[in-house]
């Protein structure tokens, strides 16, 4: 049994990576019932633009650029970690002007136009940095690896798993816990009445989208030195991101928490037993537990559904 | 584009001038400074795209996994010819069986779905089939695929035609193309046909007149995906292999971006102009610039914005305001000579 601890651990940091990445996503379709299949992109372009930042190159003129890298890493890092995310919300400022013309239609509009936005921001991403791997480096307190019951166990990991869960906290303290998430909720169910009563809808829209936006970018820069910086890297993670969401419920923001960890343990145990095929244990979990539950863990009745 | 009278018919006049058009593809298509290759893709994803349509536009199911049973129809191809026999009409037996049945148990689980956890149940699906895909290795080859498959001869008794060479490959698919588009015209214009544009308008509306939903959603996939996976055989069969790439999430995107981008949702052909369209661009815009993609991300999201009914729904509205503007100028003409 004891072997399988680390199996288990592994599995619950990688869930909680998820929660992070199906954040943002969950925020969208939870408050806003749009889905935002850009999200990978913005994950992925999050996750450059803290490459800009920490790494070697910085896009600045010569002398500007020899200053920046005098910064120790770890300040770096940390403001690549508020800048970052800022960048990727102007981009999102964009994509939910667009977006916009397709609330209230068939919400199989918004997730074309996001298809196409994402096609968009991955050639961009292809044309601005390459196709190759990069590595994004991480502060030396950070990094490195330490001894655990006779296991090595890399340091970072924890510490992304430790900024996942703070992240987690904060926004269910914002849905749940400020009138704001309230507005947006039966913005979605009603907007006619919400705008009666005086609340500007677009704005509060606007502002989860671009709140949305910024967690993705935020997981793709916790995210990026475990799994590698690549043009692909936004699709890996939006798969995940859907089944979590599915998994959990729509609309349901501890049921797509549970269904991180779940999915993170299944793919952490079944990591132990075949390693090869771990990956797609997790579709197997969504296949068991939707055609049990139909609406997933602990969805409730969504207008998606009409 | 299609009306009334031509529905209850067997080839339309529509049908007869597409053959036409397609038929004498090969020899003008190297003047315009394309090749015979493109006119065989051009085809066959054609076959897709319309199978496909019978999924999104004519039920309304907005199916992301679709290239899972291209996908399956393409390694079953590849499979039957070096496991079972080397012949192409059980090679393409094959190819339509285990689309059918991958459909079949993909429809079993997601036929009481609709809308965006159809949409997103899908996506799962075709993760799915895509991971073991490339997983696989003794069976699919892994991400290298399935090479060296044969491009078989077509044999009818004692006949037997060579296809190996582009050109009498595209002969051969486009007389299999048009079989396939009278199929598909007369079951879209058929009873049953006419109940899944019933489920697409309202499905619980649609349940209520007695009709077992159910039953024709998961009948409408297993169709599909069985006419996507004998697509996948010709692709197989064209490609001389079959890879996982055509299952990802981006090529099942693209073939509902292709049949959006014609105007499936309005038209029986709006997927078939689609196809043209997406390749050559594809194949032009690629001879121009690598990043084709984002010439024609941007496209489609100016598309959906501003024209989401497609292509064909974009023809359809100017051939509606021409024939106003006729009528208007006919009234005002016939005015003063009444009057």
């Amino acid at each position: 049994m004891f072997d399988l601890l680390p199996h288990l651990l592994n599995g619950l940091v990688l869930g909680l990576l998820l929660a992070l990445i199906a954040l943002g996503f969950m925020l969208i379709i939870g408050l806003m019932e749009q889905i935002n299949l850009a999200h990978g992109s913005l994950f992925a372009l999050g996750a450059y633009f803290a490459l800009m930042l920490v790494g070697p190159k910085p896009p600045l003129p010569a002398d500007l650029a020899a200053q920046w890298l005098q910064i120790p890493l770890g300040w770096r890092y940390g403001m690549a970690l508020i800048i970052a995310p800022c960048l990727a919300g102007i981009v999102g400022i964009a994509v939910e002007l667009c977006m916009r013309r397709t609330y209230g239609k068939d919400p199989l509009y918004g997730l074309l136009l996001t298809f196409g936005v994402a096609l968009v921001l991955e050639e961009i991403i292809r044309l601005t940095w390459g196709t190759r791997d990069h590595v994004l480096p991480v502060p030396a307190g950070m990094s490195g690896a330490f001894l655990f019951s006779d296991l090595i166990w890399s340091r970072y990991r924890f510490y992304a798993a430790g900024m996942a869960a703070v992240a987690i906290g904060l926004v269910w303290l914002l849905i749940e816990k400020t009138p704001y998430g309230a507005m947006i909720k039966a913005g979605a169910h009603d907007s006619e009445m919400v705008r009666a009563l005086g609340v500007n809808l677009s704005k509060l829209r606007l502002g989860v989208f671009v709140l949305g936006t910024m967690l993705a970018a935020f997981a793709g820069i916790v995210v990026a030195p475990i799994w590698g910086i690549r043009p692909h890297m936004g699709v890996d993670a939006v798969v995940p991101a859907f089944l979590i969401i599915v998994l959990g419920g729509i609309g349901s923001f501890w049921g797509a928490v549970i269904a991180s960890l779940l999915v993170g343990l299944a793919v952490g145990i079944s990591g132990a037993y075949a390693s090869e095929w771990s990956l797609l244990s997790m579709y197997l979990l969504l296949v068991a537990v939707v055609s049990i539950r139909a609406r997933g863990l602990f969805g409730k009745k969504s207008m998606l559904e009409v | 584009m299609t009306g009334s009278s031509s529905e209850a018919r067997l080839i339309t006049p529509t049908m007869l001038g597409a053959w036409l058009v397609l038929a004498t593809v090969p020899l003008w298509i190297n003047a315009i400074g394309l090749y015979p290759y493109i006119g065989v893709e051009i085809v066959i994803w054609s076959i897709y795209a319309l199978a496909f349509n019978l999924v999104l536009g004519t039920s309304g199911l907005p199916s992301f996994g679709h290239g899972a049973f291209f996908g399956v129809g393409a390694y079953a191809f590849g499979l039957t010819q070096f496991n079972i026999a080397a012949n192409l009409w059980v090679c393409l037996a094959g190819a339509i069986l285990a689309g059918a049945f991958a459909g079949l148990i993909v429809g079993l689980l997601i036929a009481h779905r609709r809308g965006i956890y159809f949409a997103l149940m899908t996506i799962a699906f075709g993760q799915i089939f895509w991971t073991i895909s490339v997983k696989w290795h003794s069976v699919t080859g892994g991400e290298d695929g399935l090479l060296n498959i044969l491009r078989l001869p077509a044999t009818f008794g004692v006949v037997s035609f060579d296809i190996s060479d582009n050109e009498t490959l595209y002969y051969f698919v486009l007389a299999v193309f048009a079989v396939v588009v009278m199929l598909l015209w007369r079951l879209v214009n058929s009873p049953y046909g006419r109940i899944l544009s019933a489920i697409r308008q309202s499905e619980t509306r649609t349940a209520h007149l007695g009709y077992n939903v159910w039953l024709y959603k998961l009948s409408v996939i297993v169709i599909s995906a069985g006419l996507s996976g004998f697509a996948g055989g010709l692709f197989a069969m064209a490609q001389r292999s079959a890879f996982p790439d055509v299952m990802n999430l981006a090529q099942s995107g693209l073939i509902v971006m292709m049949t959006l981008v014609g105007g499936g949702l309005v038209s029986f052909w709006g997927p078939v102009i689609g196809v043209i369209i997406f390749l050559i661009a594809r194949d032009v815009i690629g001879a121009m610039t690598n990043a084709w993609a984002l010439y024609f991300g941007a496209m489609f999201v100016l598309l959906v914005l501003f024209r989401p009914e497609g292509i064909a729904g974009g023809a359809k509205l100017l051939m509606e305001r021409w024939k106003a503007r006729r009528e208007a100028s006919r009234v005002l003409s016939s005015a003063p000579r009444s009057g």
